[in-house]
């Protein structure tokens, strides 16, 4: 018996997993309307023929990992806990749609937002292995992802399907959580250059300086490992900012150059990317100059970096208006860049009820399908039977359809599971949508509340995506992505923590006095006193 | 006032009044005291921890019993035909050697035989040979030189039974036991210029030629995983000395610089995923600036030693080759020496006591049986000390405080370790191989009880804390409970 598990596990190490690995990174470059320069990094690593673990033989030990370029950190939790697909971003601020247009990474949800596809099992069940994953990757970037509990966890497979193929082997599993109050900061993108081959020292990645990126407008960092049939795992990791040149420059210019931006230059290309290149999407506009000089390939200009290539590496690449004097911000009314805008709120005067608005204006003259997703953890309850739906001042309960809502339930370990609610919208065109819904706050324990009680707790932003496209849809034209709205803050009814002894000794008084008066009136011998006159 | 009073006045006399009986006030207050004495062992019970009797006598002597692995090494009769006292000669040097060093021969129950003694089936067998060398598993073969000596005898066989662990440096070393290690082994560069780089390394058929032996043959003892992965900028903390040989200029690492080689903050070589203790093993790439870099000793010069081992953690090999640029790859050819070192560093980490001087090795040069044994003996000799150190702490420290809880747990575990340990000693008679699993089975279990979380439930909420929320309520009712109790009686 103990021979036999030798030889199998000895097989295992034998077993030579050719794996063909592949580095590329890029940063794209874009100057926005509103003066500031949109920045996003990908950094992919691609390790050829390679399969997710089979959860079904998680008991088994797994054969052993050997990466040259893949991080091993990264790849033990992925085989640990037999990840097939994972999506992990870390953003701070709010995505402006309406200037800004759609990210060149679609994830830009405020805070911590994590999913995870995994195959069934029945080793170790999914909720398990989550648990795990949650709280490994929060030990790998410093971030409170321990705290994505059975509170905040759901499973919305129609918003977040899987990105690549799914293996064979096993029924596969959504797993999605999102943490909007997380703060990400420099210990989180200290750990997050640690994954990449050449870390922050040469490459595209020593651009990246903390104090310059977290100084940006909008910040946030991704990892997405997806697989896909016939290529293998592909590990992306993403970082964007948005910078404001206008802000921090002297003449309120919106000149920018890669030295002005991240206050870093590249002085050598990382030897072990496969391609390393900066492409600038060039404005529409003519009046710009950008340096160095280089043909345009479809509106952008691509620069290379990668040490195979014959170019020398340009020190700066900067462009500028050299006939503005001073930068004029568009006069509105200005039509927003995305087909849909969104705004939602949360009002109510008391801090027991409320009311829960969503407007979604489309901007295009066609009409557009929406898939809605609302993930409400059971600080809020949903009154559904107050759902109502109104364009033009009118209820047009028509538009929404394929409403599905998911109350929350209790789940083994005493938590509630938040609600869900799902539909799909349909937003005549150039018109808005108004749905609005009531709520009742709840009263927590003393024990649920964070630290600093009185802040609030924030509420995870809706999504709006696209819904699959089905064969008769027409609406190619108005292509739109994932859009989800920032966070909401919820005033929940609130105890005084400051001091609980005096409490103690207040209402103990009472109840003494109390029990006094009574205890006397029991107790008391009355007498008559005759008095001498 | 007396009752034709009250009945002229046309009041009531008091004490006539139903509710002013003295019964009726006297039941009243009685009824107080006997809801509180009646709520107090419900009280007591609600507010007091749970300390559940732990076995400590049998502890206390278990403590006491100590594992013994019976060894019978059998002398063979072309052996003794020779010299017919030699046995009995080896017999007094090798028990006069278990007298002065205790600590070594400890657990080791040591008898010889002669060749008219019955042969057991798996002992030790020492014959004649041509030279002094371990033959096939568990037999010694000693030259006709050899077999003279008794002292040489008695030398190499406690030398093969019960290595000394030579000094404290050595003993500290090795890593403490676990069923279960990761090894990872890493292509560190210090900084990858075009110039000087390392893409890839042959590392699956490096370890699988040189490193792979080995774990199969320790098998019995650990289960291992293994992984690699390249770094390609792994900067030192510090800045290596510069020295001057000739013409030539070399980096050169102190003793010093040794101790504080590893650069945790800077290279990710930490895992995240499992509590399994890491062993790593860096192929370290110097830059071009520090290239070649050198280990000096005491007097500043550099040596040849090329690799060094940094106690219970790893160890480290410098790879000083020149590196032929364009093809930037390591073949298995050029990493054995590199995965040999690592081999050894890793029986030496895991404590896999060294072959004695002068005896060589024969056909199976990995490892043999005797040194095998021996390692399992020690192993569990370790496992079974620790084991006791821990039940003995718990018990002694649910003595010393009061308000530490016990629960069901917790005592569940010390009784398993105890029967762990009770399994340990009945089997090391037999195989200790198996002694060895129920020894590491035994530590488990007593330290999961010794740091289970729910001792420490109380330790930071004293009763003083109890007494501060008690006290407002408790002591304001009491006291015209009290004084109405006095007063009762003074009437």
């Amino acid at each position: 018996m103990l021979r036999a598990s030798v030889w199998i596990s000895l097989a295992y190490l034998l077993t030579p997993s050719l794996s063909l690995e592949n580095y590329k990174e890029d940063l794209r470059v874009q100057p926005l309307r509103d003066g500031r320069v949109s920045t996003a990094f990908s950094f992919v690593t691609v390790l050829d023929g390679v399969v997710p673990r089979n959860p079904t033989a998680l008991e088994q030990p797994d054969e052993s990992q050997h990466y040259a370029l893949f991080p091993l950190t990264l790849g033990q939790i992925l085989r640990e806990y037999a990840i097939t697909e994972l999506h992990l971003t870390l953003n701070a601020g709010k995505w402006n749609y309406d200037d800004w247009g759609h990210p060149l990474e679609a994830s830009v949800r405020t805070g911590a937002e994590l999913w995870a596809w995994m195959g069934a099992s029945e080793v170790t069940t999914v909720d398990e292995r989550w648990s795990g994953l949650r709280n490994a990757l929060s030990g790998l970037f410093c971030a409170s992802l321990g705290s994505l509990d059975s509170r905040r966890t759901t499973s919305p497979v129609v918003a977040f399907p899987l990105s690549g193929s799914t293996p064979p082997f096993a029924q596969h599993e959504l797993r999605h959580a999102s943490l909007p109050s997380e703060n990400v900061c420099t210990e989180n993108l200290t750990p997050f250059l640690k994954l990449l081959p050449c870390k922050s020292r040469a490459g595209l990645a020593a651009l990246l300086n903390p104090q310059k990126v977290f100084d940006a407008d909008w910040h946030g960092m991704g990892v997405h490992v997806i697989w896909k049939e016939g290529t293998g795992v592909e590990l992306k990791l993403t970082l964007q900012a948005v910078f404001n040149p206008a802000r921090s420059s002297a003449g309120k210019r919106r000149d920018w150059s890669l030295q002005s931006l991240f206050d870093r230059s590249i002085e050598r290309s990382c030897p072990v990317a496969s391609s390393s290149s900066v492409s600038v999407v060039l404005p529409e506009e003519v009046n710009y100059q950008i340096t160095p000089q280089i043909a345009h390939v479809e509106g952008s200009a691509i620069y290379d970096l990668s040490s195979s290539s014959n170019s020398t590496i340009p020190s700066n690449i900067a462009m500028h208006w050299p006939s503005e004097h001073s930068f004029q911000y568009p006069m509105p009314p200005l039509q927003p860049l995305t087909p849909l805008s969104v705004k939602r709120t949360l009002h109510g005067t008391t801090q027991t009820r409320g009311v829960l608005s969503v407007s979604i204006t489309n901007n295009s003259p066609q009409e557009i399908s929406a898939g809605y997703l609302e993930i409400i953890p059971a600080l809020l309850t949903l009154w559904m039977h107050t759902l109502e739906v109104e364009t033009n001042s009118e209820i047009r309960s028509d538009l929404l359809s394929d409403l599905k809502y998911q109350p929350p339930s209790r789940q083994p370990n005493g938590h509630l599971s938040p609600s869900m609610v799902q539909a799909v919208l349909t937003i005549p065109p150039k018109s808005t949508l108004k749905i609005s819904v009531e709520v009742n706050k709840a009263f927590l324990k003393y024990t649920e509340h964070p630290p600093d009680a009185m802040r609030g707790w924030e509420l995870p932003g809706a999504v709006f995506f696209p819904l699959p496209q089905s064969a008769n849809n027409i609406s190619s034209s108005y292509d739109w992505e994932m859009i989800y709205t920032p966070t909401l803050l919820v005033d929940l009814p609130t105890p005084d923590f400051s001091m609980p002894y005096n409490v103690i000794i207040l209402s103990c008084t009472l109840m003494t006095l109390i029990f006094g008066s009574f205890f006397n009136l029991l107790t008391r011998k009355w007498v008559v006193v005759e008095i001498k006159e | 006032m007396n009752s034709a009073a009250f009945a002229s006045s046309g009041l009531k006399d008091p004490r006539k009044i139903n509710f002013e009986r003295n019964w009726v006030r006297r039941a009243v207050l009685a009824s107080y005291w006997v809801v509180i004495v009646l709520a107090f062992p419900f009280w007591w019970h609600l507010t007091s921890i749970e300390r559940l009797a732990l076995p400590t006598s049998q502890v206390r002597t278990q403590v006491q019993n100590n594992i013994v692995f019976p060894i019978t090494v059998h002398f063979d009769g072309s052996f003794t035909h020779q010299n017919p006292s030699i046995v009995s000669q080896v017999h007094t040097l090798l028990r006069d050697s278990a007298t002065s060093e205790h600590e070594r021969w400890k657990g080791i129950d040591l008898r010889l035989r002669g060749a008219d003694d019955e042969e057991a089936f798996d002992s030790y067998t020492v014959v004649l040979g041509e030279r002094t060398s371990i033959a096939h598993s568990r037999q010694l073969r000693v030259s006709e030189t050899d077999a003279q000596s008794a002292k040489r005898l008695s030398c190499l066989l406690s030398d093969l039974i019960a290595n000394s662990e030579s000094s404290i440096s050595h003993s500290q070393r090795i890593v403490q036991y676990s069923d279960h290690y990761r090894l990872a082994f890493t292509l560190l560069h210090e900084n990858a210029t075009p110039r000087r780089f390392v893409e890839t390394w042959d590392v699956q058929n490096a370890l699988a030629e040189f490193v792979l032996p080995l774990l199969s043959k320790l098998s019995v003892l650990h289960n291992f995983t293994v992984e690699s992965q390249v770094q390609y900028h792994a900067p030192l903390a510090f800045e290596p000395k510069r020295i001057f040989l000739g013409e030539t200029e070399v980096s050169g690492l102190t003793q010093e610089d040794l101790t504080v080689f590893i650069n945790s903050a800077e290279w990710t070589l930490s895992s995240s995923v499992s509590n399994d203790p890491v062993l790593h093993f860096v192929l370290f790439v110097p830059s071009e600036t520090h290239a070649p870099l050198k280990i000096i000793d005491g007097e500043g010069r550099p040596t040849s030693q090329n690799s060094f081992l940094l106690p219970q953690w790893g160890g480290i090999f410098i790879l000083n080759d020149e590196l032929d640029s364009p093809s930037s790859h390591l073949s298995q050819d050029k990493l054995e020496p590199v995965f040999r070192n690592f081999a050894i560093q890793l029986a030496a980490l895991l404590g896999v006591p060294p072959v004695p001087l002068g005896l060589s090795v024969g056909e199976r040069p990995i490892l043999s049986d005797w040194q095998l044994d021996a390692l399992l003996r020690r192993r569990a000799l370790q496992n079974v000390q620790g084991t006791q150190d821990t039940l003995y702490s718990i018990v002694k420290l649910v003595d010393q405080i009061d308000n530490m809880p016990v629960g069901q747990v917790v005592r569940d575990d010390i009784l398993d370790a105890l029967a762990s340990l009770h399994e340990a000693y009945r089997a090391a008679a037999t195989s200790p191989a198996i002694a060895l699993r129920w020894s590491s089975k035994a530590l488990s279990v007593a330290s999961r009880a010794f740091f289970n979380p729910g001792m420490l439930a109380l330790l930071y909420f004293p009763a003083e804390h109890k007494y501060a929320v008690y006290t407002p309520l408790f002591a304001s009712i009491s006291v015209p409970l009290v004084v109405a109790l006095i007063r009762e009686f003074m009437a």
